[in-house]
């Protein structure tokens, strides 16, 4: 199957709300997804990601809002009648067919003809690489097996739309990793029109277009992952995407704050604080550089923690008045660094955002 | 050293004591099925006297005809009923669950009697009456059976799968469920014919004959054509049985749960 397959359709959800009872899962979502894109929706539990995607495949009702594929009002289209592959999960896969049964499912569904169908799964087997477990039933597969055999169903149909909800959730990382690379390789090959959702950050930039980061059921930021992990638009998502400490700050002057006995500069936030608030300012890890200890602008504390992480080492400093503190730091540098020995570092960053503490 | 306890020695003889008591009056009634005239010798007499019997075959076909059309009628109304609250209907399933157990609370004559004036009249004259009384009977269990293998199953991911590939809900229920929970389906199908094949209490106030109702006024004419009778119901029963078993199995052996 090549990209020439099908057309991509464009996703629009506009002002999309679902209300069970007086919880508001999703409050007026707007989202475009665009031709061939790949978005992540991205956020805690109950932020209504899901909520989104089970509206967009037509298993959830919109109590407002308009959801549009390629211009058409889809809300009052049946599940089975909206081409929309959808990846489970927990795979979903029907225990009672084989692979190649479970993938021409669909394809039954909709009446296409025996060769053509015969066609389709064989070429859906190899797109998955698993030809050789076309008879298989899914409890002879492993989870990432099955995984890739629902995404061979899913993508059988040739949907407008392809939805994952959360599906490297239930895989161990190696697979989840390889898993990931996969479907990115297949959405690419395709070009096809993906939406995704997940509460991992890291699968979440690794694979997608554009990342939109949710909570309590709006849309607080969408963008490029490497544009929202450096320029968030709110504190909740500077928070969520990537590590960030958390510190207490006074307002010196309009757009500056004292940190840490250091003058920093506030930025990205619609907030106006007043001078004399009180304001945390969140800070990446690697925003902090550890300085020498002669430095007399520099904030000094305690090596607490040390955690590897591969060829970064997190380093948490305890400061007095301040929460524990976290720095990247390179693991062979990070040798040197004992836990209880005093260190000295710096903000690097031109500017850190803040919200009301 | 190895403690000694009593909990096999226990279990041996009590499942040795079932065996025997289960199993005395089987061996004694198939032995005397096969007495002869007056109680002499062995013979096959009683058995060629029951196939021979007057309204044999007639009550027989009937009794299987009628438990038939009550097991398909049940699993038409129980299946997708059952899929409908498990999926969708789960405030209503204590009700339904309530209305259920009915036939086993409201004594038989009150049901017989009272159920069959509220029936259609051209039901009321025709011994298809039943099958709806055997429908009824059966519910308490097949409730049961279908509800337990329901929960076994990850019905709202599979049937949401199922929708989102465009299927229909007949192709859903057909294609996915009914794999999915057959070993219930099975079970709630034999409890439906065996109820329905053996019921005697309301066919016989609605006066109706049906094979339990026949045996009953043969086993007055002829006493050792009576035990073969029973004894030719027991091995039915038993075949009847394995039989459905194995349909089970066979289904199980494809439908493993994946997750």
């Amino acid at each position: 199957m090549s990209k020439k397959d099908r057309t991509s359709s464009t996703l629009e959800l506009r002002g999309v709300s679902r209300h069970f009872g007086p919880v508001k899962a999703l409050d007026g979502l707007d989202l475009t997804v665009n031709p061939g894109e790949l978005v992540a929706l991205l956020g805690p539990s109950g932020c209504g990601k899901t909520t989104a995607l089970r509206i967009v495949a037509g298993l959830e009702v919109a109590t407002a809002g308009e959801l549009l594929v390629n211009g058409e009002r889809y809300n009052e289209t049946p599940a089975n009648h909206r081409d929309m592959g959808m990846v489970f999960q927990s795979y979903s896969l029907f225990p009672n067919l084989t692979v190649s049964e479970n993938i021409d499912y669909g394809l039954r569904a909709r009446k296409v003809d025996s060769d053509k169908r015969a066609k389709r799964v064989t070429e859906m087997l190899e797109l998955v690489s698993l030809e050789s477990k076309a008879k298989a039933y899914p409890h002879q597969l492993s989870g990432g097996q099955q995984q890739r055999v629902a995404l061979a169903r899913a993508l059988a149909i040739q949907p407008r739309v392809l939805l994952l909800d959360e599906p490297l959730s239930a895989l161990d990382a190696q697979v989840r990793s390889q898993i990931r690379e996969e479907i990115r390789r297949i959405q690419l090959d395709l070009g096809i029109t993906t939406l995704f959702v997940t509460h991992d950050q890291e699968e979440a930039m690794a694979i997608s277009d554009r990342v939109g980061v949710m909570s309590h059921g709006k849309l607080e930021q969408i963008d490029k992952p490497i544009a929202l992990y450096n320029n968030p638009a709110t504190p909740f998502v500077a928070s969520f995407v990537g590590l960030a400490n958390r510190i207490p700050a006074e307002i010196t002057a309009k757009g500056k704050a004292r940190v840490l006995n250091q003058k920093v500069n506030i930025s990205g936030s619609a907030e106006v604080f007043v001078e004399g608030e009180k304001v945390n300012v969140i800070i990446r890890p690697e925003s902090l550089e550890l300085v020498s200890e002669s430095d007399a602008d520099a904030t000094r504390g305690i090596v607490a923690l040390k955690s590897f992480l591969g060829p970064l080492t997190k380093v948490g400093i305890a400061v007095e008045g301040a929460p524990l503190i976290h720095l990247h730091i390179s693991s062979r540098e990070v040798r040197k660094l004992e836990i209880g020995e005093k260190i000295a570092f710096k903000i690097s960053s031109d500017e850190v955002m803040a919200e009301r503490a | 050293m190895r403690k000694f306890t009593l909990k096999w020695p226990l279990i041996t003889t009590a499942s040795l004591l079932a065996t025997f008591i289960f199993l005395v009056p089987l061996y004694g009634a198939t032995l005397f099925s096969f007495k002869g005239n007056g109680g002499k010798g062995h013979s096959w007499v009683n058995y060629q006297w029951l196939i021979h019997a007057d309204g044999f075959y007639p009550s027989l076909f009937t009794s299987l005809k009628l438990a038939v059309l009550a097991a398909a009628l049940n699993l038409l109304l129980m299946v997708p009923t059952m899929v409908y609250l498990n999926l969708k209907g789960q405030r209503f399933k204590s009700l339904v669950d309530f209305l259920c157990i009915l036939p086993l609370i409201i004594p038989v004559v009150s049901l017989a009697i009272g159920a069959q004036v509220a029936m259609p009249k051209f039901l009321q004259n025709t011994q298809y009456e039943l099958v709806f009384f055997f429908v009824i009977i059966a519910l308490p269990y097949t409730y049961r059976a279908l509800d337990t293998s329901l929960q076994t199953v990850a019905l709202k991911t599979l049937v949401e799968a199922s929708r989102s590939l465009g299927a229909s809900w007949t192709r859903t229920i057909i294609r996915v469920i009914v794999p999915a929970i057959r070993s219930g389906i099975t079970g709630a199908l034999f409890l439906t014919f065996a109820l329905s094949i053996g019921e005697y209490t309301i066919t016989s106030l609605l006066h109706w004959e049906t094979f339990p109702t026949w045996t009953v006024v043969a086993a007055q004419q002829n006493i050792l054509g009576a035990i073969a009778i029973s004894v030719f119901s027991f091995v039915g029963a038993i075949a009847l049985l394995s039989a459905i078993a194995l349909f089970s199995k066979r289904g199980s052996q494809r439908v493993e749960v994946e997750e």
